[in-house]
């Protein structure tokens, strides 16, 4: 009784009980952290870009969203296993290489089609690289200054970092960063449009409001940011305080949109990375055998823990034979299905699986 | 009228036209996802075919982290979205009857949607279309009630009437061959 009594007021004492739910804190964290950031970064509260404000609170909207999705999938039993073992096998050597290959270049969408890879590079990078400028620039934790020698200076974090000439090379980058970002998404999502219209493999099974309606976001929001840039050149200015707010409804519906459609798989990506650090990891330290050829096919790890997460779902593939269906390698998996409708002993009948793919 | 992928195993004749035809369904992306197989390959000719049976309850999904293998609503158990799928072969080790396949070149799982792009519209899958010998066809419920059901109850021989591990959308049957019964077509 009184190791309980000690273990219930070590417990009452911890930082989570202050919050309601898992949301409740993550939610308070980030937003604190976002305040704590923006004060730094805009000289305690000096510099907020007012013109922004609506993107700011659109993205405090967006937060909540994007933790109640995140967190709910995380709790999923078999989410939670890779996110818990793939966070403590963070740093192995590998990370790095698999992040790149992942999440930068997309080696394996490459490897499904050189134009599917093109079109997902121009929308991927251009969306990436269009939230390394606005973000930053909405929390004023990068903001620019200008005196009067005709040079900028560019202010990151409450520090002055960078003075450029605000007729040069670099400012020109600077201010046009956002409309090279919107041609590369403009030019990628016309790429992604085409192939949905024209691939009768995407045809087959596409659907408008899951396959199509991202992309149209993503149009609108590049095609009414390039707009802004045009009408202030062309136009001197005229309708763009209309487009402006047109702009940022997009955005902002775009941004709440994310975690819930086909754009949720931009934060749920980097879990691959820890499935491939996983995968790696215990397949190393040991292999599990197939219970009839021995032939090892997945790590032991891997191995108990579709169990455990089935088990939690109530589903058990205990056999009368005395053995569980996990414990077989797939092609045996299958010669055992065989075996049980037509009861002659198909695995144990030691000849190969062959003549099992068709040349489409 | 709801129709259903049903299988009478032993009228197989190992022409693997459903393999073939698997590979030309839209989304397949020419590879095939289903298997026959020789039931006993060094004594006689008899094969089976073996597809996903479509659980009601699947594992794969089930034990999929990303939420990438989908239920559509006609009970078939849909092949990974390309765009969740992370790559970590839960649903292979997962599957009681090793149905998914995996390239490790893309990163991507991919399994027998029912041809979902036809069933969804009432129209058979590729297999069930192109099968000669009527080991795959494509019934309603009460068709598959009608089919002269055998006692198998006997510990040898095992169908999906009433129920295999779990209850399954795609039933299958033995017309008898194997316990020899003469079969007329």
């Amino acid at each position: 009784m009184p190791q309980t009594a000690i273990i219930k007021q070590k417990k009452e004492r911890s930082i989570n009980n202050a919050f309601a739910s898992h949301y409740a804190k993550s939610m308070f964290l980030t937003v604190s952290a976002l305040i704590l950031l923006s004060f730094i970064g805009t000289r305690m509260f000096t510099h907020i870009d007012l013109n922004l404000y609506g993107y700011m609170v659109g993205t405090i909207v967006f937060i909540g969203g994007f933790f109640y999705r995140f967190i709910a999938w995380g709790e999923r039993p078999p989410t939670k296993i890779f996110i818990k073992k793939g966070l403590k096998l963070l740093f192995r050597p590998t990370t790095a290489k698999t992040s790149v290959d992942h999440l930068a270049i997309y080696n394996f969408i490459w490897n499904r089609g050189i134009y599917r890879w093109t079109q997902h590079i121009l929308i991927g990078w251009g969306c990436i690289l269009s939230c390394f400028v606005t973000f930053p620039l909405v929390f004023g934790w990068m903001y620019f200054t200008m005196e009067e020698n005709g040079y900028y200076t560019v202010v990151a974090l409450g520090m002055n970092i960078l003075h450029v000439k605000a007729d040069g090379v670099l400012a020109f980058f600077f201010y046009n960063a956002l409309n090279f970002t919107a041609v590369m998404v403009i030019i990628g999502v016309c790429m992604a449009l085409y192939r949905r219209l024209k691939n009768m493999q995407a045809r087959a099974e596409q659907k408008f409001m899951y396959d199509f309606l991202p992309l149209y976001l993503l149009l609108l929001v590049a095609i009414t940011g390039l707009l802004l840039t045009f009408m202030n050149i062309f136009l001197h200015g005229q309708g763009q305080p209309i487009m402006s707010l047109i702009h940022q409804y997009a955005v902002i519906v775009t941004l709440i949109y994310l975690p819930f459609g086909k754009l949720a798989h931009i934060p749920f990506r980097p879990l691959s990375v820890f499935v491939k650090n996983y995968r790696e990891h215990y397949a190393k330290r040991s292999m599990k055998e197939c219970k009839v050829c021995s032939e090892s096919f997945v790590s032991t790890e891997q191995s108990n823990d579709v169990r455990e997460v089935l088990g939690t779902n109530d589903i058990h593939f205990d056999m009368e034979d005395g053995f569980n269906l996990a414990e077989l390698c797939l092609p045996c998996r299958r010669k055992y299905r065989i075996s049980r409708f037509s009861g002659i002993a198909t695995h144990e009948i030691k000849v190969k699986e062959t003549n099992q793919n068709a040349k489409g | 009228m709801k129709k259903r992928l049903y299988l009478e195993l032993e009228n197989c004749i190992g022409c693997r036209s459903c393999l073939a035809a698997c590979t030309q369904c839209g989304g397949h992306e020419e590879r095939n996802r289903n298997y026959v197989y020789d039931v006993n390959p060094l004594v006689n000719r008899q094969t089976m075919p073996l597809m996903c049976l479509h659980c009601v309850n699947p594992a794969c999904a089930r034990s999929c982290p990303a939420q990438a293998i989908q239920i559509h609503e006609t009970g078939a158990v849909l092949s990974a979205l390309v765009e969740k799928c992370i790559g970590c072969q839960n649903c292979t080790i997962a599957c009681p009857y090793g149905i998914p396949k995996f390239d490790t070149e893309q990163n991507l799982m991919y399994k027998c949607d029912l041809c979902i792009d036809r069933t969804k519209d009432g129209i058979p899958p590729m297999c069930a279309s192109v099968c000669p010998t009527n080991t795959l066809q494509w019934l309603t419920d009460e068709e598959i009630e009608n089919k002269k059901q055998h006692n198998l109850d006997n510990g040898k021989w095992v169908t999906s009437m009433p129920y295999l591990e779990g209850e399954t959308n795609v039933k299958i049957s033995l017309p008898g061959i194997l316990q020899g019964v003469t079969k007329l077509f």
